[in-house]
């Protein structure tokens, strides 16, 4: 569906598309998750970097995009990168490559150490955020300090997702995109690209024990969840009528 | 050949297959010998197989023990008894072992006395030494531990957790290569689950290791059929059963038992009367006896009962609670205070249930039904001082299902009626350990491993395409080579057809995470804004909430605002009543044998009432009527008490008068309910009775159908007597819907129906989890760290998830779906039952109804009837009740 008359998310898939960029945005891809879990101790099988590639391809097919941003969190530790990291990152890399995708990558909380393979891999890396266009990217486990000089904000970091109850009060997670304002900005807020991630559910916590502080600090009752579910995006209106709806 | 014991051997016969000082000793402390030891002491010295079922009080320890004694005795005379290990005993509960340690010690030093009194000092010159018992479990301690490795003991007890890691320890595995005899005590708590197909392969293990047969002899108390647990018990050699001769002392008790209702009338009471006629009731019981154990089903019950005997009846400390809740130092002296005969009263909810040495009891009372026959026969036969006394027990009931449910349960124990358990067949994560833990002990050729897991029965039919799949998963074959090292267990080599240990780590992981009994996950609750601790729930329970729904914990109501993970955030609540019924996973199921013999009973029965009404012109209900002599009559062939019988009577009538037809065994009434209690639900009450396994898939089966049909969620709650179905008001169940649900229910495959239905319900994740965790594939203990019960299952979700896009057969989740299938639900009686419906043996009838119909009440009010929380629900029983009769009295 399109969001307004530049930036089109891509149906069933928590991905955005920004015209005047030629790029495709994503957020909190968190690669090398199962091997770290199992390092951990739970054996999840590998599958996040698979979806997500099929993801990709299907949106580079359907937009003709020449860019991928990475809205923070590509990886998943937060302290090192790494080898099971490493893999999963040299294999993204490889397959933007494959694909004539040029990768910019925002740092996010768990991005430390990602500059060690900015040289190798010629990758583009912003530290804090970056202005892109009229757009400020930045991760969202801090406040923006540019606001002032884009036209809309966006961001990740909180995984957002909305829970709405079915006929019979069973409850359906659905991951979502926000969309509010923030500073008197319109503010995008990425859903994870992480297959695991379960998400955060926006209409049911209350607002102070959300993650990000720029939620925390900003009209989350008033923005709109788009969610993401069964092969389609659709708008579910406020935040304020899903708790609502959830407290029926 | 699995056979059953003949004619008893004579005395003579059986003393005489012992050594003379063993059976002097015998002679010395027992007049005569029991039912079960006329069998025991000659089949065992004559090295065969056997199971032993007989209730407490026959000697059943000894009858086991005392040929092996004696056998050890003789190698001691002989000067050829070394310090290893002979006889293996094996019992699921570290209490008993400790009994068994203890009760063995007298008759191995009184033995020895007397050989030493006789021999004198030729005792040293002939090296003749006393018989070695030792124990080992998990609170056996390191040095123990290394004692025994330098000097173990003959007769080694131990617990099935144990025995399996003893059999990876290379040292000590030498020391069990003279092992002649292996006791399983409690075949009951063993045969019907994975703790019990666990150990049954760690037996196959042993023979391998040891590389010859051992005498195995099984112990329990009563169970059915005998000869699957004599399978489960000796397993296969290669193609053959290993021969086994069942002795079944199971009825060498009398029994006298009577199941009692509190009241005449249990709606029209109100609830305090009710309670203190149940407590007037188990007060006479208890006075009437030196000793009383009591059962309340849950632990909660327990401490409830405890507190209300105190309380009403000057009790002190004379009555005391035992459960699973409480710490091992309390139980462990209720359990020395019984031995002691100190104790007037013992309230248990299930932890007595095992064959731990409690002393004399008089009488058991147990407080609702056990739910099955066998079980039943298991707890009274914890009464009577010895074979000859009689089992004396009660079943006082707390609602009108349970005392109809009671009363033919007790009829069918006095007619030995059983229910029949199943042993858990190719459960592939108890064998994913187990392949593991071989993979220590050298290289194995594939199909060598195969065939020793055949030789378990609960493995005999897997199928080798299972096996390899296993071996591929163990070895991390599902994931690239570079990862291998991380996911991988064992090493195997498909050319070569081999596998073996892989990593340093393994052996660790193994050793703190086998087991089978998983971990259980509560839910901490908090009050929000305090961060106040307020108690526990089940994820369960947290799984159905919504916030704004209220609910009780802790006898108080607080409203549910959200969830975070494993943490639960409420408010206060205002209100006097919970909008969602209390929750309890691990109720015990209604067997499939009792539901029918009371699906039974009550087409007979009804049949009679019916004649009566019409007969006799009956159009209401009043107070004063008397009952009919035939009705007196037929109820009195049932071992209930006068009071009973009013009540069963009463309850049959009013349904009758209301509905005009009793559900039975060949009759599925299918109720339609206008009222739903203010709820924007419509209630269909399917009064199916065929117990909760049969129930549990039948339920699902129809509200799939449903769904199709009205192209609705539909709402599922399983009972033991139907299963009730709700969707949105206005939606509307016709006879002709009725019939096309059944008609496609008949005519297909309901397995693969099942599956495409059961992968998005709680119940999928919960036994995903636990089956992940018992195929080390979220490792509850790892690298030293204890992995809680909420992480698991935060993680076992996801590992769902991508273990099912890389194969949806994938060895856990097949597992999971044959948990499900086989043991949880009970498909081949499912698929018996629709057949039935198919050739017209079991018929459908929807009737539509203003209000729910009297058997309909308690299904609607839901959740286990229960002594703690009968106050709410009766209120609202009462509620339905009076709607009933005022339109059957107008």
């Amino acid at each position: 569906m399109m969001l307004d008359d530049d930036i089109e998310l891509i149906d069933g898939l928590p991905i955005a598309f920004i015209r005047s960029l030629k790029s495709i945005v994503i957020s909190d891809p968190h690669l090398g998750y199962e091997g770290v879990m199992a390092k951990q101790g739970v054996l999840i099988p590998k599958v996040n970097l698979r979806e997500m590639a099929e993801s990709l391809a299907k949106a580079i097919k359907l937009t003709k995009a020449e860019k991928i941003i990475v809205d923070g969190d590509i990886k998943n530790e937060f302290s090192k990168v790494d080898q099971e990291e490493f893999n999963e990152l040299y294999d993204f890399i490889e397959f933007a490559k494959n694909n004539g995708m040029e990768l910019v990558l925002v740092k996010g909380n768990h991005d430390n150490f990602v500059e060690r393979y900015k040289e190798p891999f010629k990758l583009k890396v912003y530290a804090q955020e970056a202005l892109i266009g009229k757009y400020l990217f930045f991760h969202g486990e801090e406040f923006p300090a540019r606001a002032a000089e884009c036209s809309m904000l966006i961001m990740g970091h909180e995984h957002p997702a909305i829970s709405v109850y079915n006929d019979i009060g069973r409850k359906e997670k659905l991951r979502c995109f926000l969309l509010g304002s923030y500073m008197g900005k319109p503010l995008l807020v990425m859903p994870a690209m992480n297959y695991f991630a379960g998400g955060t559910e926006i209409n049911i916590e209350p607002r102070d024990k959300l993650l990000s502080p720029v939620l925390k600090a900003a009209d989350v009752d008033g923005m709109r969840a788009i969610a993401i579910g069964f092969g389609s995006t659709m708008d579910f209106g406020t935040i304020a009528n899903l708790r609502r709806a959830a407290h029926r | 050949m699995i056979e059953y014991a003949g004619e008893p051997f004579s005395d003579v016969e059986s003393l005489g297959s012992l050594n003379r000082y063993v059976s002097g000793w015998f002679s010395r402390n027992f007049d005569e010998l029991t039912p079960p030891q006329k069998y025991a002491f000659k089949l065992i010295s004559d090295n065969r197989n056997v199971l032993i079922t007989a209730p407490t009080g026959s000697g059943k320890t000894i009858s086991a023990f005392l040929s092996i004694i004696s056998k050890l005795f003789d190698y001691s005379l002989q000067g050829k008894l070394e310090n290893r290990v002979y006889c293996i005993y094996i019992s699921p509960l570290r209490a008993l072992n400790n009994d068994v340690y203890r009760n063995l010690l007298q008759p191995l030093d009184s033995v020895y006395a007397a050989i030493k009194k006789e021999k004198g000092t030729e005792i040293i010159k002939q090296n003749i030494r006393n018989v070695t018992i030792g124990i080992r479990t998990g609170d056996t301690t390191q040095q123990e531990r290394h004692a025994q490795l330098v000097k173990p003991p003959n007769i080694l007890v131990t617990t099935p957790e144990s025995l399996a890691i003893m059999l990876n320890s290379p040292k000590f595995v030498e020391n069990l290569k003279s092992v002649g005899y292996v006791i399983v005590d409690e075949i009951h708590e063993l045969a019907n689950n994975k703790r019990g197909v666990h150990l049954s392969l760690s037996l196959e293990r042993l023979a391998e290791i040891i590389g010859r047969d051992f005498v195995r002899i099984g112990m329990g108390a009563t169970l059915y059929p005998m000869e699957e647990a004599a399978k489960f018990l000796v397993g296969f050699k290669g193609d053959d059963p290993r021969d086994c001769t069942i002795v079944d002392a199971s009825w060498s008790k009398k029994l006298d038992i009577k199941a009692l209702s509190p009241v005449k009338d249990m709606i029209n009471t109100d609830d305090s009367d009710i309670e203190d006629a149940m407590y007037g009731e188990l007060n006479n019981v208890i006075k009437k006896s030196k000793t009383t154990l009591i059962f309340t089903n849950t632990r909660s019950g327990t401490e409830r009962v405890v507190f209300n005997l105190k309380h009403r009846f000057n009790y002190g400390e004379d009555i005391a609670a035992h459960h699973g809740s409480l710490s091992r130092e309390s139980r462990l002296e209720v359990e020395e205070l019984l031995k002691k005969g100190s104790l007037k009263c013992a309230v248990s909810s299930t932890s007595l249930e095992l064959g731990i040495d409690i002393g004399a009891i008089d009488n058991v009372v147990q407080l609702g039904s056990p739910k099955s026959v066998t079980r039943s026969v298991q707890r009274i036969g914890r009464s009577g001082h010895s074979f000859k006394s009689t089992a004396r027990g009660e079943v006082i009931v707390l609602n009108r299902d349970d005392l109809v449910e009671c009363s033919i349960m007790l009829d069918a124990m006095l007619k030995h009626h059983l229910d029949s358990f199943l042993v858990p067949k190719n459960a592939l994560d108890v064998l994913a350990q187990h392949i593991v833990g071989m993979s220590f002990t050298k290289k194995w050729p594939v199909d060598e491993a195969y065939a020793l897991v055949r030789n378990a029965y609960a493995y005999h039919s897997l199928p080798r395409s299972d096996f390899i799949s296993l071996i591929n998963y163990l070895s991390g074959a599902y994931v690239g080579l570079e990862s291998r090292h991380v996911y991988g267990k064992i090493w195997y080599d498909d050319k070569e057809g081999t596998f073996g240990k892989r990593g340093k780590y393994t052996k660790v992981i193994y050793m703190l995470n086998l087991g089978t009994i998983p971990d259980e996950v509560s839910v901490n609750v908090f009050l929000t804004g305090t961060n106040r601790w307020i108690g526990n729930i089940e994820e369960e329970f947290l799984s159905r909430m919504k916030p704004g729904d209220i609910f009780t914990l802790g006898g108080r109501l607080y409203r549910f605002e959200y969830a975070k993970g494993m943490k639960c955030y409420v408010a206060d609540a205002k209100t006097s009543s919970p909008t969602i019924p209390p929750w309890f996973s691990e109720q015990l199921p209604l067997s499939f044998e009792l539901a029918t013999e009371i699906g039974a009973f009550r087409r007979d029965f009804a049949s009679l009432v019916g004649a009566h009404i019409k007969s006799n012109k009956v159009t209401r209900i009043t107070k004063m009527a008397r009952m009919p002599k035939k009705i007196d009559a037929y109820l009195s062939m049932l071992p209930v008490d006068s009071k009973s019988k009013s009540a069963i009577y009463g309850y049959f009538l009013e349904q009758l008068l209301f509905a005009g037809v009793v559900p039975n065994d060949k009759l599925i009434l299918v109720e339609q309910v206008d009222y739903s209690g203010g709820q924007d639900l419509r209630y269909i009450v399917f009064h199916s009775l065929f117990g909760r396994r049969v129930n549990d898939a039948l339920s699902r089966l129809f509200a799939i159908e449903l769904r199709e049909m009205m192209d609705t969620d539909i709402g599922v709650m399983v009972n033991d007597n139907g299963f009730v179905l709700s969707m949105p008001k206005d939606g509307r169940l016709t006879a002709r819907n009725l019939d096309a649900m059944i008609k496609d229910l008949t005519n297909g495959d309901m397995t693969s129906m099942l599956r495409l239905n059961i992968r998005n319900t709680e119940l999928m994740k919960r036994r995903f989890r636990h089956v992940a965790a018992r195929s080390f594939m979220v490792l509850k203990n790892y690298k030293g760290w204890k992995i809680s019960a909420g992480r698991q299952q935060v993680s076992a979700q996801l590992l769902l998830k991508a273990a099912e896009s890389i194969d949806p057969n994938f060895p856990i989740i097949k597992e999971t779906y044959r948990e499900i299938f086989e043991d949880v639900m009970d498909m081949p009686r499912t698929n018996e039952v629709l057949s039935n419906i198919k050739s017209g043996a079991i018929r459908c009838k929807l009737i539509n109804t203003a209000v729910p119909s009297p058997f309909a009440h308690l299904m609607i009010t839901f959740g286990q009837a229960d002594a703690i929380l009968m106050k709410e629900r009766h209120e609202y029983l009462k509620h339905l009740h009076n709607l009933v009769m005022k339109r059957i009295n107008g």
